[in-house]
């Protein structure tokens, strides 16, 4: 708590100014219910809508139980809801992503902060970061009309010919699937991890640099043998983060995953993940057990994204504690 | 740690300094490939959207059937513009404020708050569309601009709250120091001296958060829900770009619906951009003013 420090009233100093003392003491006491105020209302808001949120969803729990999780059949016309086809999708889509970005991301990160001198990584680093600043329904629009175009081929070549034998790689494959959503996450999301990356990379101690290069080392080495040892929690927490993000990426996969309702065999297979069959049938959903399944749907979907996403932080702070020990 | 680094004391070999070499030029072609979709994606919104975006397409309203061809985005772009506003209007003295909460009273309050603020920016966007209309369009029993508009703020918010600190966090404590000997009330000192001081810093969050917001989907479909026609009137569903992209991107098999769809995403774009730009210039401006400082 801040003390305040009241000068003016000390006896014996000059003598105060009432009219400015009276508004000091007013001030302060409203300054501080005003900004109080709006940190409670927020708060009281987000319980709220958590709150509202779960509470309009709970028939759809009620009713199935912990099937609700593990039901694979999610059928608005048979009025059977399982969400376990898009949790499948949403963790698929999301591992594809990081298995595509993470490599990329960290690689760029190595450029920027250990290979290129500021004057070229910056602007190189700022490009980077540019795109994160397309919004999500452009990027899907560009996996629709070029991405798919692209993919379908690739994706033929590979389920007609080794695909047949190796297990997730074979058809059907119509072209929009889980494996074009991923490439679109991935794109999305390697500017953050980069960023992240980049963050945790800029922390190494320099003395550690100079004495690997000292000993005869490559940059190769300075990086093998201190920047990723050292950096390896604040890269785990880049990583969670990440995925964090992936998890809620809602519009361009929507627009890119062939919205299917049933677990695809393969990663070449049409699905859905939970987010994206929320935007994609809420609105439709004029059955009452419907729409709650998919507000049951989206609390599923919060869960997840605050248990990753808090973990991230916690991992983030743990390394930033331990790299403000280091120096 | 002493006879892993004892390699290092034989003489730098040809093979480990190809190593290294190799590892760069990985890092090049990395950061290649990740550029590859941004080219792309500017290409194709370039090629395809710069015949379709003239006057007439931002003036004129979109015709009633997607499929037809002509017509513009006007309501897109005034109901964007519109929801982004109002959002700004709430969400920025909510977040300023927050933000000054947390500094200023700090403690276990603060901590908590935090955290709140924490969850919050990791809510997919969709789930905050879901809230949204629990609590506004349910209450008010239909869809709405004023709707999108608290959707929107409450993907800002956090934006505003984490730049917001870290900004007064910066303020050298010599400052506070200095307005407390001067005897100056806690809410003075922040009206006239740290919010001042901290301005540039939160007007650029401001500026990122708006840019974040331009774009979103995901959190209007369920609140604006979007709409045909020209509207001002914040009380009726109302239409936004990327709602607009949306919907024609899905009907893309129609030549005219794409080539709509490939125009707004321009025009979105280069309004993001213009929003991003503008940040990053004044944050580039104010790290120079500070080293001139010096």
């Amino acid at each position: 708590m801040a003390v305040s420090v009241n000068t003016r009233g000390d006896p014996g100093g000059p003598a105060p100014d009432p009219f400015v003392r009276r508004h000091r003491i007013n001030g302060d006491v409203v300054f501080r219910l005003v900004a109080a105020a709006a940190a409670t209302l927020t708060i009281g808001l987000i319980a709220l809508m958590v709150f509202d949120s779960v509470q309009a969803a709970w028939p759809a729990f009620q009713r199935f139980g912990l099937n609700f999780v593990t039901g694979i059949r999610w059928s608005p016309s048979f009025t059977i809801y399982g969400a376990l086809p898009f949790i499948y999708g949403t963790l698929l889509t999301s591992a594809i992503a990081l298995l595509l970005a993470v490599p990329i991301a960290v690689l760029i990160a190595l450029l920027v902060s250990e290979f290129l001198p500021p004057r070229i990584g910056r602007p190189v680093a700022i490009v980077v970061d540019m795109l994160a600043a397309v919004p999500s329904v452009v990027w899907g629009l560009w996996g629709l009309l070029v991405l798919v175009p692209f993919i379908r081929p690739i994706e033929h070549g590979i389920a007609d010919g080794p695909g047949r034998l190796i297990p997730f790689l074979g058809a059907p494959t119509p072209g929009p699937s889980y494996f074009v959503a991923g490439v679109v996450v991935a794109v999305m999301i390697i500017p953050i991890v980069a960023a992240l990356t980049r963050e945790v990379f800029a922390t190494t101690p320099r003395l550690q640099r100079e004495a690997v290069l000292a000993l005869g080392g490559t940059r190769w080495d300075v990086i093998r043998r201190v920047v990723l040892p050292i950096g390896r929690t604040g890269l785990l927490a880049a990583i969670l983060l990440g995925l964090g993000r992936a998890i809620g990426e809602t519009i361009a996969v929507t627009m890119v995953i062939g919205n299917a309702p049933r677990i695809g065999g393969s990663i070449f297979s049409p699905g859905f993940t939970l987010a994206s069959v929320i935007a994609n049938e809420f609105n439709e959903a004029t059955e009452p057990l419907h729409a709650e399944s998919l507000v049951g749907l989206g609390v599923v979907l919060l869960v997840i994204a605050i248990a990753v996403n808090g973990a991230g932080v916690a991992v983030r702070r743990r390394f930033e504690r331990s790299a403000g020990r280091g120096r | 740690m002493a006879a892993e680094f004892g390699a290092l004391l034989r003489p730098t070999s040809n093979a480990r300094r190809l190593k290294s070499n190799l590892v760069v030029a990985l890092a090049v072609v990395a950061t290649a490939m990740a550029l590859i979709p941004l080219v792309s994606v500017a290409f194709y919104l370039i090629t395809q959207g710069a015949g379709v975006l003239n006057l007439n397409f931002l003036l004129q309203d979109p015709p009633g059937d997607l499929s037809a061809a002509g017509g513009g985005i006007r309501n897109a772009i005034t109901g964007t513009l519109e929801m982004t506003a109002l959002a700004t209007v709430i969400a920025a003295p909510l977040g300023i404020l927050i933000a000054v909460f947390d500094t200023e009273v700090g403690g276990r309050v603060a901590v908590g708050t935090r955290f709140l603020i924490d969850v919050l920016a990791a809510l997919p966007s969709i789930v905050i569309g879901i809230f949204v209309y629990s609590l506004v369009v349910v209450a008010q029993g239909h869809f709405s601009g004023f709707a999108g508009s608290v959707a929107l703020a409450a993907i800002m918010l956090p934006v505003i709250v984490v730049s917001t600190e870290e900004m007064l966090r910066l303020i050298p404590r010599s400052i506070n120091e200095g307005a407390r000997a001067l005897g100056l009330s806690r809410w003075r000192t922040y009206a006239s001296v740290f919010i001042p001081t901290a301005l540039s810093g939160i007007f650029t969050g401001l500026l990122l958060a708006v840019s974040r917001a331009i774009g979103e989907t995901a959190p209007l479909l369920f609140t604006a829900l979007g709409n045909n026609f020209f509207s001002t009137d914040m009380n009726e569903p109302m239409q936004g770009l990327p709602l607009l992209i949306y919907r024609n991107a899905l009907n893309s098999a129609f030549p005219a619906a794409r080539d709509r769809a490939m125009g707004a995403a321009l025009m979105l774009v280069l309004i993001v951009l213009a929003f991003n730009l503008l940040g990053r210039w004044l944050v580039a401006r104010r790290k120079q003013g500070r080293s001139a400082a010096r």
